[in-house]
């Protein structure tokens, strides 16, 4: 799994490439964790942290990966931010689709949509 | 005449996490083997996982003196798998469901559910330390 983190403004994009199983996995929550730390650290006040996941490259993901899409959206919530879900491959929007996630975040298919979604929220 | 074979491959792994993408490897390779199409693969590729992390971290808790072992069964209709683990086992019944609204937002908890979805049978034996899981080339008649 490979994971280049980029910002535009006050939004974070993460571009994910590769397997998100298994160990990978918790090496992802492992960033995004840091990101909400940064963002909730009362010394050094931030704008809400605004996540953008761009899974387009992801060729799989588990029920670990699951998992920690699930954690990142409670952790990032309690710091009032926000995270969205970009380019969803047809692997990855299946198991989204069959563990009942649509529900629980907004997904887009260009990065713009994705900027103005979070913009307008 | 044709008489139906079986080949059996047999993988023994040390409970590490890491090795779950040895058994990745494995797998696909199996799987372009005996042909099956593009999205049955994905299917079993990530049941094995599902059931490769559950032995591993739920059965034997990343125990390294402990095995998970797999065994594949390659017929000309199916493939079998067999995943054992060393630990204690548990009750399918047990394991609460992760589509009901109030476990949507836990972060785990859905790797049985994944592999049930993603397989034509999955049977557990042996107190839950024993997995079999089947899928079929064609979908069978119900």
């Amino acid at each position: 799994m490979q994971v280049n983190l980029r910002h535009k403004g006050s939004i974070t994009i993460l571009d994910i490439a590769g397997k998100v199983i298994g160990a990978d996995a918790l090496a992802l929550r492992k960033i995004i964790e840091e990101q909400v730390q940064i963002s909730d650290n009362p010394a050094e006040p931030r704008e809400h942290l605004n996540l953008i996941l761009n899974l387009e490259r992801v060729q799989m993901m588990d029920s670990s990966g699951l998992g920690v899409l699930v954690a990142i959206h409670t952790s990032v919530r309690r710091v009032n931010g926000q995270v969205v879900l970009l380019n969803l491959g047809g692997n990855v929007r299946s198991l989204i689709v069959m563990a009942k996630l649509m529900t629980i975040f907004d997904c887009y298919d260009s990065e713009a949509e994705a900027i103005a979604g979070i913009m307008k929220s | 005449m044709g008489e139906r074979t079986e080949q059996v491959i047999t993988l023994s792994l040390p409970s590490s996490m890491q090795h779950v993408y040895l058994l990745d490897v494995v797998v696909s390779e199996i799987l372009r083997e005996m042909e099956f199409g593009e999205d049955i693969q994905e299917q079993i590729n990530l049941a094995v996982i599902e059931a490769g992390t559950n032995a591993i971290k739920h059965g034997n808790k990343e125990d390294l003196s402990k095995k998970a072992i797999f065994q594949f069964i390659l017929a000309e209709d199916r493939l079998t798998i067999v995943i054992e683990d060393e630990g204690e086992g548990f009750t399918r019944q047990t394991v609460a469901d992760p589509l009901d609204p109030e476990n949507l937002l836990k972060s785990s908890g859905r790797g049985l559910f994944l592999m049930e979805a993603c397989m034509d049978s999955v049977t557990y034996e042996a107190n839950g330390t024993i997995i079999k899981m089947v899928k079929y080339k064609q979908t069978p008649n119900p």
